[in-house]
């Protein structure tokens, strides 16, 4: 089948506002928009620049809007969108730096704001090995285990895009992650960082970000339970 | 083999402006379900907006309940409605300072507008009830 994709594409060494390319690209419906990508950058367009690594949904580098909706290049087959227009834009809300690379360091600032790792000051056990944990202890903060740090529930956010100080949804997950984990004691502290006005309280529950993720992480829940949490000092 | 003891984690968050404001949104909501609803069927739908009038007021703040009703009425929904704009002009003005400015002039036209409400369900109608 023949695909018309038109990229968004901007260098700010050379352009002064961005345009939109299209290429006619031959593809299978079992194609992913990132060999689209590969395709056009390989035999068509050597300057167009997009972020990838693994290729398989893992390593997150390549989340950008698709059609209008932010997803992994490398996730989203050509058949799915049921259309041959497909439309490559990068992700709102951070500076383009160039073409579908986006500036993602005020992303990982928000990221590194909610302390996203294992606080715990107390002796080791008796046996000088692991805090041990249950089963159900474990399962209480599974689910957002799964962040890639792709930044597409971020990016979809309409708090985000009104105001970029809003920590976002994907450092409230990597919070959750550690606050609900029976083995980390700084739980207390990143509920302060989330509880001030640019924490959990700018999430008007717009659920964009759950539909965003990758990795199917019911984002809006989590954002939800650290609410709780706040209100009721609760961590069960 | 490996024995885990539960244990029941609390913590201690100091509750700020924000915490209280989210915590009053959602029990002035769900004061509101009735509030609100009982309000729309009596003035739209049992008595209708074409027959509300001085006299409709008069007879109705003769009754102690129902002043103290909308009393109840003005004071969840109006602080709910204001708080909400509140939410929505934070995703236009950005500054610190602006905010600040923004935060005191809606907790003025809140105030402004409760106190005249309030004035009005105090004082009543003018009239003595039934009519003449």
């Amino acid at each position: 089948m023949e695909v018309r994709v038109r990229v968004f594409r901007f260098n700010p060494e050379v352009d002064r506002r961005p345009r939109y390319d299209v290429f006619t690209v031959e593809a299978e419906p079992m194609d992913r928009v990132l060999d689209l990508l590969e395709y056009i950058r390989g035999d068509i367009d050597g300057t167009l620049s997009f972020r990838r690594s693994c290729g398989h949904g893992i390593c997150g580098s390549d989340a950008m809007r698709i059609n209008g909706r932010n997803m992994l290049a490398c996730k989203a087959l050509v058949k799915n969108f049921g259309t041959n227009e497909i439309t490559i834009e990068p992700l709102l809300g951070l500076r383009v730096l160039k073409d579908l690379i986006v500036d993602m360091e005020p992303f990982f600032e928000h990221y590194r704001s909610v302390l996203p790792y294992l606080i715990n000051d107390e002796p080791l056990p008796e046996d000088g090995r692991e805090r041990l944990q249950s089963p159900a202890e474990r399962e209480r903060f599974d689910d957002t285990t799964k962040c890639i740090l792709c930044a597409a529930c971020t990016t979809s956010c309409p708090s985000f895009w009104a105001d970029g100080r809003y920590v976002g949804p994907a450092a409230i997950v990597n919070a959750h992650r550690f606050i609900f984990d029976s083995r980390d004691r700084g739980a207390a502290q990143r509920l302060e960082i989330l509880n001030q006005q640019m924490g959990v309280w700018r999430c008007r529950t717009a659920f964009n970000c759950t539909e965003a993720c990758p990795r199917e992480i019911k984002i809006t829940q989590a954002i939800a339970e650290v609410k709780r949490a706040i209100q009721t000092g609760r961590l069960d | 083999m490996a024995s885990f003891t539960q244990t029941l984690r609390r913590v201690r968050v100091k509750p700020n402006y924000e915490t209280i404001a989210w915590k009053w949104m959602r029990y002035s909501a769900f004061a509101m379900i009735p509030l609100v609803w009982g309000h729309m069927i009596l003035q739209d739908v049992i008595v209708g907006v074409h027959r509300i009038d001085l006299d409709y007021v008069a007879m109705r703040w003769a009754s102690l309940f129902w002043r103290i009703y909308d009393a109840l009425l003005l004071g969840f929904a109006f602080a709910h409605g204001v708080n909400g704009l509140r939410q929505v002009l934070n995703n236009f003005i950005h500054g610190d300072r602006a905010r600040k400015v923004m935060n005191w002039l809606l907790f003025l036209f809140w105030l402004v507008i409760t106190l005249i409400g309030g004035a009005a369900l105090i004082a009543g109608v003018n009239r003595a009830f039934p009519l003449p």
